[in-house]
């Protein structure tokens, strides 16, 4: 069925909404807490940087909460998560450093449940709010489910706090929700409106129910439910301690002052750059299984005086599949980007930073689709390719200034090449998980060093990997390896991180096998470009062997390090797929480096050398892209190396070599 | 005022290599105007392109890319859609 949009549904498509119109639309029906000029003004320097401080450790309490309370090992043990303070309007006051992208649109979740519930049901003391719809905002897609709990002093709203996390499977037709062959929303979990979980401290049981029924593994579901409402619950208590001790305006006003300053430094930095436009593209290739379009954001960032104005104009309609994103995963394209490259040494407030930066796009896009469109994918499909867009942008904007350029980075890991695992554990139960070893994506290059291999996401800077035996001992799988992967990362004069790849079988697993959906864009254009010249970072590559060796080599005391030495069938996947991964199979699974900074061609050759030594860089790539040539030794042969490198400057340019060169 | 590893703008609003001094543009309004092109396969950008193109869409894919007309540094590349035109840019307000 072709996407038509329902009549309705717009009421659920989130807007940035202002303080003072959030005020006039809620009038008398909620109080909300106030401070004034004055207030913020008169709070002194040692006060505010010690209760910024604090509001910044209450998100890092927060985080310690989820990861303490949670048994999802994409929690536990791999940070994909997010804990944001909001103040009283649901201005995102401060984040946390666990996943940026869905901090960006908590605040459009708490002003959408300001403006939508303060009616019915209302918004009391002791009320949380769950939220898992990408157009409400909260998170990118249906995975994320946000709890939002309103904190009130005195009989007024004072703040929000709000815990986040990716949930491993809220239902829809395939295992985890990553429906690979759905073609709109209705395939898969269905989007929850804010919807009053916990009422006057007490749990809503019909509500849980009617939230957890969907799942294949509601039990850990609910454990996570209660991991979030716990988190709120501590920074709650530790909110009120703060205000009990310096008082709720001189808190509230460090609240306030913390985005001004926020916004306020970035303008001051983005004075001191150029004035300019710089345009970039980011490329998906299929929207579900089976299809094999390529698929395009375009986007033109303007920098003009404090204003950062992002315009995705051309950027493609959206798609009959599952990787289009909302207006907040737009959003969460941006803000990550945003904190991390300009705002390194800026409170991370994107309440204030949103006020230096304004956004155009058109609404039936890929990334600012409108129900149904299908969003299963979008944290890691369009907004994830948003992300790649406006790390381009404004990397080459900062490499103009002689300071700021040293914050500038290539694209990270292209995209998030996934590995979703379902069926029978080694214990008998059911489980689901996104297998999170993709967090160890390489970064990109900078303009003066290489990329930090197997370094993460720039999204989730405190993002990890679980232990192979950690996800041994959680699910039904045993490694052949896991592993930095040669040539992944992009080259340059400085280049990009190398990326990893895992490699696995079933392992004690009742049912012989287990389910397995592949999902990872990048397969026929890598997603990961380079800058000044350098080259992108290898494509992902994800192969399916079936009828393998691997049981008869363990068996024989050999542990295979290449899927040559597996024998069976070999079948390069496609980027989507849904299928079984029996006893007999294996699965390799193989993610993104980061892009590459400058000409290889101009990168020392002892580096080229180091980088063959530990198997960075390949000696095919050493010579055909880096021109750097070795004697019989191993030692770099500089005069072979200079004449190789002359040669492969007019050969790259398609131009005739000279008769020296030949 | 350097604009990245390879380019600079010289106080005539020119812009050049900073590697061999080459004129790359004669102004910010077309920064890569004299620079040369070509266009190959996908594949030529070595092993990192782990699987044909072509297993995964009917479009060509190449690896595009820009070059200094004087010493052929490498300013810029990507791989891309072969039929679809290049989205990368950028323009100065100086």
């Amino acid at each position: 069925m072709p996407l038509i949009n329902v009549a309705g549904s717009e009421r659920f498509a989130s807007q940035p909404t202002s303080e003072s119109q959030i005020r006039a639309a809620l009038g008398e029906r909620l109080r909300l807490h106030s401070v004034s000029d004055d207030d913020i003004a008169g709070v002194d320097a040692l006060t505010y940087e010690v209760i910024r401080h604090r509001l910044a450790m209450i998100t890092e309490e927060m985080g310690d909460a989820l990861k303490r309370m949670s048994g999802s090992v994409v929690v536990t043990d791999a940070n994909d998560f997010g804990a944001t303070i909001l103040d009283e309007s649901g201005e995102s006051v401060l984040v946390g450093l666990y996943n940026t992208q869905l901090a960006a649109s908590v605040d459009n979740a708490a002003k959408w449940t300001l403006l939508n519930r303060s009616n019915k049901p209302g918004i009391a003391p002791g009320d949380m709010f769950l939220c898992n719809d990408p157009w409400v905002g909260g998170g990118m897609h249906q995975n994320d489910v946000t709890v939002l709990a309103p904190l009130f002093h005195d009989g007024e709203l004072f703040a929000w706090t709000a815990a986040v996390c990716h949930q491993v499977d809220l239902g829809g037709v395939s295992p985890g929700s990553w429906s690979v062959n759905g073609t709109d929303v209705f395939w898969e979990s269905t989007p929850v409106p804010p919807v009053k979980i916990v009422e006057g401290g007490e749990m809503r049981v019909d509500i849980e129910d009617m939230y957890l029924r969907r799942s294949r593994v509601p039990k850990l579901i609910a454990l996570d439910l209660r991991a979030k409402i716990g988190a709120n619950n501590i920074a709650q208590e530790l909110l009120t301690r703060l205000v009990e001790k310096y008082g709720a305006t001189t808190v509230k006003a460090v609240m306030k002052r913390i985005m001004s300053d926020a916004e306020q430094r970035l303008r001051d930095k983005l004075k001191s750059l150029p004035d300019g436009t710089w345009s970039a593209i980011a490329h998906q290739d299929s929207a579900r299984s089976g299809e094999q379009g390529i698929y395009k954001i375009v986007l033109a960032m303007t920098k003009k005086a404090d204003r950062l104005h992002f315009d995705f104009t051309g950027t493609d309609p959206q798609v009959e599949g599952f990787i289009n994103c909302t207006y907040n995963g737009l959003r969460g394209g941006i803000m990550p980007i945003v904190l991390t490259m300009l705002c390194n040494d800026i409170p991370w407030a994107p309440g204030g930073i949103y006020r230096c930066i304004d956004i155009t796009s058109e609404p039936g896009t890929i990334n600012n689709c409108t129900f149904p469109a299908g969003v299963g994918k979008a944290s890691v499909g369009s907004t994830w390719s948003t992300m790649n867009a406006v790390s381009e942008c404004v990397g080459k904007m900062l490499s103009l200034h002689p300071e700021h350029r040293k914050s500038m980075m290539c694209v990270c890991c292209g995209s998030w090449d996934l590995t979703l695992l379902a069926g029978v554990d080694q214990r008998g139960g059911p489980f689901v998980t996104m297998l999170c070893d993709s967090m160890a994506g390489g970064l990109g290059a900078r303009v003066d060093q290489d990329g930090v291999d197997t370094g993460g996401l720039n999204c989730i800077p405190m993002g990890r990997i679980a232990d192979v035996e950690i996800n041994e001992f959680a699910f039904p799988m045993l490694y052949l390896w896991r592993r930095e992967e040669i040539d992944t990362g992009g080259p340059g004069r400085y280049r990009g991180g190398v990326g990893g790849s895992s490699c696995f079988i079933p392992h004690d697993a009742p049912l012989g096998g287990v389910h397995l959906v592949v999902s990872s864009p990048g397969k026929a254009v890598p997603m990961a470009p380079g800058l000044s010249g350098g080259y992108p970072a290898a494509t992902a590559h994800d192969v399916l062997i079936r009828n393998a060796s691997a049981r008869a080599l363990l068996a024989s005391g050999r542990i295979p390090s290449a899927i040559e030495q597996l024998a069976g069938s070999p079948d390069v996947l496609p980027p989507h797929l849904e299928t079984n991964l029996a006893d007999a199979d294996v699965y390799y699974t193989h993610w993104q480096g980061g892009g590459g900074y400058g000409d290889p061609l101009l990168r020392e050759p002892g580096k080229v050398a180091l980088d063959v030594g530990k198997n960075k860089v390949s000696p095919h790539a050493a010579g055909d892209i880096y021109g750097v040539m070795f004697d019989a030794s191993g030692v770099v042969d500089v005069g072979a190396t200079d004449k190789h490198r002359q040669q492969l400057r007019r050969e790259r340019a398609g131009l005739a070599l000279t008769s020296n060169e030949e | 005022m350097q604009i990245d590893d390879n380019l600079e703008i010289s106080d005539t609003g020119a812009v050049l290599c900073v590697h061999c001094a080459a004129r790359v543009g004669d102004s910010v309004e077309r920064p890569l105007q004299h620079a040369l092109r070509h266009d190959r396969p996908s594949c030529a950008a070595g092993a990192g392109v782990r699987a044909d193109p072509a297993r995964f869409t009917q479009r060509p894919i190449v690896l595009r890319q820009i070059f200094c007309p004087g010493c052929l540094t490498l300013l810029e590349s990507e791989i891309v859609p072969a039929d679809e035109r290049s989205y990368r840019s950028w323009l100065l307000a100086v």
